[in-house]
């Protein structure tokens, strides 16, 4: 294929913003036309991306590579299949989340859009960035939106939130870049070339010791990210504040790039010290798990409730993660897919009853399903799938994760499943207080049921829901391949260490690669 | 090569001041802004001198004036900062009653003290050269004669510059002393023959970091550059947080650089070097955290960025202390240029109360603050962020990673202040009105400048980049 493909679904977005910043300020519905198409159109191409892709290859596919500054600062970007359904989702979520800003956003409405097309090149720019140089530049890039979309058109208390949002994520972000440049040093002084190419890093065999301390300086930015528990502290603030928008690009994808970024870097670069904070990391995402339920548990706010349920949620993603085999890792990912269309939705949904209320206290509502019905069936669906029912796609997710899971073990597995039983019970709860029972609010008697605009965008949401639950092969097939390679670069290295490098003192060497492994390649290939 | 050539920049940026000087007398009031014409027309000869003289060396007084690549490259920046100066001086001189034709004079007279003093090899003739640029320098900080801030500027800088100077004239003397030469690369020789430690002349030498360290700013020799920054004429503010620096840390470059190199006795420079960058990062960044004076922040700041300057000085990485001088101008000129946007006659808006809601008000001034902001806390893709990452990377392969890992928790401390000022212009409600004077093209034209420097230093610097490795590898 002769067109750049991959780039142009990473900047459409950002050239959409430079078109707007000419449309006149005033001209509102034009602007959020064009904002539209300017979605409409990326997602459009970024299927192309789905329908091409060859799910033989684990290598990463729609490569482009070009020099950029020397010194090992490439353009180098790509698509595998742990990061092609997240640009999907990013891609699909984007024109949904303008149609749902519709009404909603009704001040500065230019700065809003172009912002919020800023942030979309910067998340689909980290999921396919090859090059650390690239990655980071974009991990650091999109703050800077998401910074102003909190901050300008948030809640009361946005400022303390959005600081805080920026300094947390901050924080991680620039340990992880000085590991960054230790092991770029490292490869320069071992090779005499410069090299910021992920797949060069793949290749080297690190001393455990230094390993650790460059694990743990990425781990910390991807766990601030994900968030894991003790540093989730940033993220029900900047939920809370933050406009609907904000808050589904925050729940829906912005989480995920904490767990791309402990899959894509974190496990394959430093595989020894994943083995040895292996106990750790699971039983922080454990007490994610439980924690983040219960918090969610005595919410009065349902925005934060929501915000509290993708805490645990993510800690499930997590523990799946640290099981390190193929199921868990695809449910892993495919309930990355399914958290961001689930609890995108329930953030669209508290927008909807926000707009209509300007009241997001579960305390304020109460029989709401008797004024709207047809909210109250999309609410249902949505909840629904956020609990994990089966047929709908939060099920397989959560049975593919648990599996994965109860493979490595058992007790975690056991513990892990009070996630879907905690879902059920917030969740059950807050419909029950929300939608159910009498009417005690005499505001409810005025709501307007879903208008046009609203079902289109909550359709696609509820399809997808459905036909990932019931029919999930087409996504699953399209990982195999390359989660199996993931899986082979983090255990292979183990081996390789446990028989003949144990003692040895050592910074760094270049992976040998035998014929015998080539071949291996070759039949991973094949199969 | 011996060629009266190597004089033309200084002579030609002289001879200019005296040409506003002499004209000055028959000017009106009303007409001085020719003055600024003219200054800009000898900027512009200057610059394109550098530019024809690139690659070939001249010499004069025996070697002792030498323009080579380094001292070109940085000659041009620095007029195109004193350009950049001069068009923000124009509207603000008669708004805030400065309009003295010695202003632009003073100016020049300054950039011909930095032209001596990044063409010399010489510690004396740098000192000369230093002393020519102090002594505008204290002039123009006190220019607002009828406010007591700028008299007090003016008084304290003077003071202490006295006083660091004195420090560096000892230093001279001891350095003198023991290797009996005053040209640094005797100095450099010497120090590599010596096999003993010479008490005299590492005393010498951290004498000579002191007077320099008062020059850039560096803790703790930094007392007065927050009230000299606030007290002076902004654009003479924003003139003080580039030029001076800039010079300090390339005069650091020739006589520090090539020294640790070589020399076997360096331990104990280098770890006085490496405790005052901690210094100046952290005091300089926490510090900052306190301030409601827009002038007072981005004086701190100036401060902590000298510490991660002086961190590639510790690295001995030439190109990427060179590139970051090169978009520190940018982005610092710009943010003082869209401080320096927010006045009208009579009337500066400083405070950060002040900003609340000015980034809808006035766009663009907002946006391009805004992003000059983001690049001074590094963020990509800004030049900033491509700057740090260059001092960062090669400071980090050359084994200083305690200092990267403060000099990134203490740019995490800087982002605070820096996205306060953020929030300040687009997520306050004003709380009290302000009235700006919108039409000032010229101004605008410093902020555009500087806004696509900083971009494009961030994105695509390769043509930059070449120029800088050229100019490094060419200095003796």
């Amino acid at each position: 294929m002769n067109l750049p493909i991959l780039s142009l679904v990473t900047f459409l977005p950002l050239a959409g913003a430079v078109l707007l910043i000419f449309v006149h300020h005033e001209r509102k519905n034009l602007l959020r036309v064009l904002s539209l198409a300017v979605a409409i159109i990326t997602f459009i191409f970024s299927l192309s991306l789905y329908f091409n892709f060859n799910d033989q290859i684990p290598d990463p596919q729609f490569v482009e590579k070009a020099d950029w500054l020397g010194y090992g600062i490439k353009y180098h970007i790509g698509v595998d299949g742990i990061s092609l359904f997240l640009i999907l989702l990013t891609t699909l979520l984007m024109p949904i989340i303008i149609l749902s800003s519709w009404t909603y956003i009704q001040k500065r409405v230019k700065e809003y859009l172009i912002f919020m097309l800023i942030l979309e090149t910067g998340i689909i720019g980290v999921f396919v960035a090859l090059n650390l140089f690239l990655f980071y530049v974009f991990w650091e890039a999109m703050l800077i939106p998401m910074y102003f979309l909190i901050g300008v058109w948030g809640g009361p208390r946005k400022i303390y939130a959005t600081l805080k949002f920026v300094l947390f994520t901050m924080l991680g972000s620039l340990l992880m870049l000085v590991a960054i440049f230790f092991l770029y040093s490292m490869y320069y002084k071992a090779t005499g070339v410069y090299s910021l190419n992920l797949f060069d890093y793949y290749g080297l065999i690190l001393n455990p010791n230094i390993q650790i301390w460059l694990f743990l300086a990425f781990a910390l930015s991807f766990a601030i990210k994900v968030p894991l528990f003790p540093f989730h502290t940033w993220l029900p603030d900047a939920h809370v504040e933050a406009p609907t928008g904000g808050s589904v690009i925050l729940a829906a994808v912005l989480l995920k790039m904490g767990t791309y970024g402990f899959l894509r870097f974190a496990l394959p670069l430093f595989p020894d010290a994943v083995m040895k904070f292996l106990p750790l990391l699971a039983v922080l995402s454990l007490i994610g798990i439980i924690y983040g339920g219960l918090m969610a548990l005595i919410q009065k706010d349902v925005k934060s409730l929501v915000a509290y349920s993708s805490v645990s949620h993510m800690g499930l993603i997590m523990l799946a993660v640290f099981a390190l085999n193929t199921e868990a890792i695809e449910g892993a990912i495919y309930q990355m897919l399914n958290h961001g269309l689930s609890t995108g939705a329930l953030f669209l949904i508290v927008g909807i009853l926000y707009e209509r209320s300007h009241t997001r206290m579960i305390s304020d509502f109460g029989g709401v399903s008797k004024q709207m019905p047809v909210f109250s069936a999309f609410f249902l669906i949505c909840m629904l799938s956020s609990v994990g029912l089966p047929g709908l796609n939060g099920f397989i997710g959560e049975i593919l994760c648990i599996f994965g899971i109860f493979k490595a073990n058992k007790l975690l597995a056991i513990l892990g499943i009070s996630t879907i039983i905690l879902a059920a019970g917030y969740l059950l709860w807050m419909f029950q207080r929300v939608m159910q029972g009498p009417i005690t609010n005499e505001k409810i008697l005025s709501f307007k049921d879903l208008n046009k605009r609203e079902i289109v965008y909550l359709v696609p949401i509820v399809i997808m829901m459905f036909w990932m639950g019931i029919y999930p092969k087409p996504f699953l097939r399209k990982m195999d391949s390359s989660v199996t390679q993931l899986l082979n670069r983090v255990n292979k290295r183990e081996i390789y260490f446990t028989q003949s490098r144990k003692d040895k003192d050592f910074l760094l060497e270049i992976e040998p690669i035998t014929t015998e492994e080539k071949n291996e390649q070759k039949e991973d290939k094949a199969r | 090569m011996n060629n009266f050539f190597a004089l033309s920049p200084i002579l030609v940026v002289v001879l200019g001041a005296l040409l506003v000087l002499l004209l000055d007398v028959f000017l009106k009031k009303e007409n001085k802004n020719y003055l600024a014409y003219i200054s800009l027309i000898f900027l512009v000869i200057c610059a394109f001198v550098c530019i024809r003289f690139w690659n070939k060396n001249y010499s004069y007084f025996n070697g002792n004036l030498f323009l080579d690549n380094l001292a070109l490259f940085f000659i041009f920046i620095l007029v195109l900062a004193t350009g950049f100066v001069i068009l923000l001086s124009m509207k603000y001189i008669t708004f805030q009653d400065v309009n003295y034709g010695e202003f632009y004079a003073l100016l020049l007279l300054a950039l011909s003290g930095v032209a001596i003093m990044l063409s010399s090899i010489d510690l004396l003739i740098i000192f000369l050269g230093l002393e020519v640029l102090s002594i505008c320098s204290y002039a123009l900080a006190g220019l607002k004669r009828k406010d007591e801030k700028s008299s007090e500027a003016a008084i304290k800088y003077f003071l202490l510059g006295s006083f660091a100077t004195a420090f560096l004239v000892y230093g001279l003397a001891l350095l003198y002393g023991s290797s009996h030469s005053t040209s640094i690369s005797s100095i450099i020789n010497f120090f590599i023959t010596e096999s003993e430690l010479s008490i005299m002349a590492l005393i010498g030498l951290a004498l000579v970091i002191i007077g320099f360290g008062f020059k850039i700013a560096v803790v703790p020799f930094h007392m007065w550059t927050p009230d000299v920054y606030q007290g002076a004429p902004t654009p003479i503010t924003a003139f003080f947080s580039v030029v001076p620096k800039a010079v300090g840390f390339i005069v650091f470059l020739r006589l520090f650089v090539p020294y640790w190199k070589n020399a076997l006795n360096t331990q104990a420079i280098f770890w006085i070097l490496w405790v005052i960058c901690v210094l100046t990062m952290v005091v300089g960044n926490l510090v900052a955290l306190r301030q409601t004076n827009l002038k007072r922040i981005l004086a701190y700041s100036s401060i902590a960025h000298a510490g991660y300057l002086l961190i590639a000085v510790l690295a001995q990485d030439n190109s990427s202390l060179v590139f970051y001088l090169t978009v520190y101008l940018f982005m610092n000129i710009g943010a003082f240029a869209a401080v320096i946007a927010l006045s009208r006659k009579g009337k500066e808006y400083l405070e950060l109360e002040d900003y609340a809601g000015v980034g809808f008000k006035y766009p663009w001034i907002g946006v391009t603050f805004s992003i000059f902001l983001l690049s001074l806390a590094g963020f990509p893709p800004t030049g900033g962020f491509l700057a740090k990452f260059y001092v960062f990377s090669t400071a980090v392969r050359e084994g200083l990673l305690p200092l990267v890992i403060i000099g990134v928790l203490a740019s995490l401390i800087s982002v605070f202040y820096y996205l306060r000022i953020i929030v300040y212009m687009y997520m306050r409600e004003p709380a009290r009105e302000i009235e700006i004077a919108v039409e000032n093209p010229a101004l605008f034209l410093v902020l555009f400048f500087c806004l696509y420097g900083v971009i494009q230093l961030g994105i695509y610097p390769r043509n930059i980049l070449v120029l800088i490795n050229q100019a490094v590898s060419s200095f003796f």
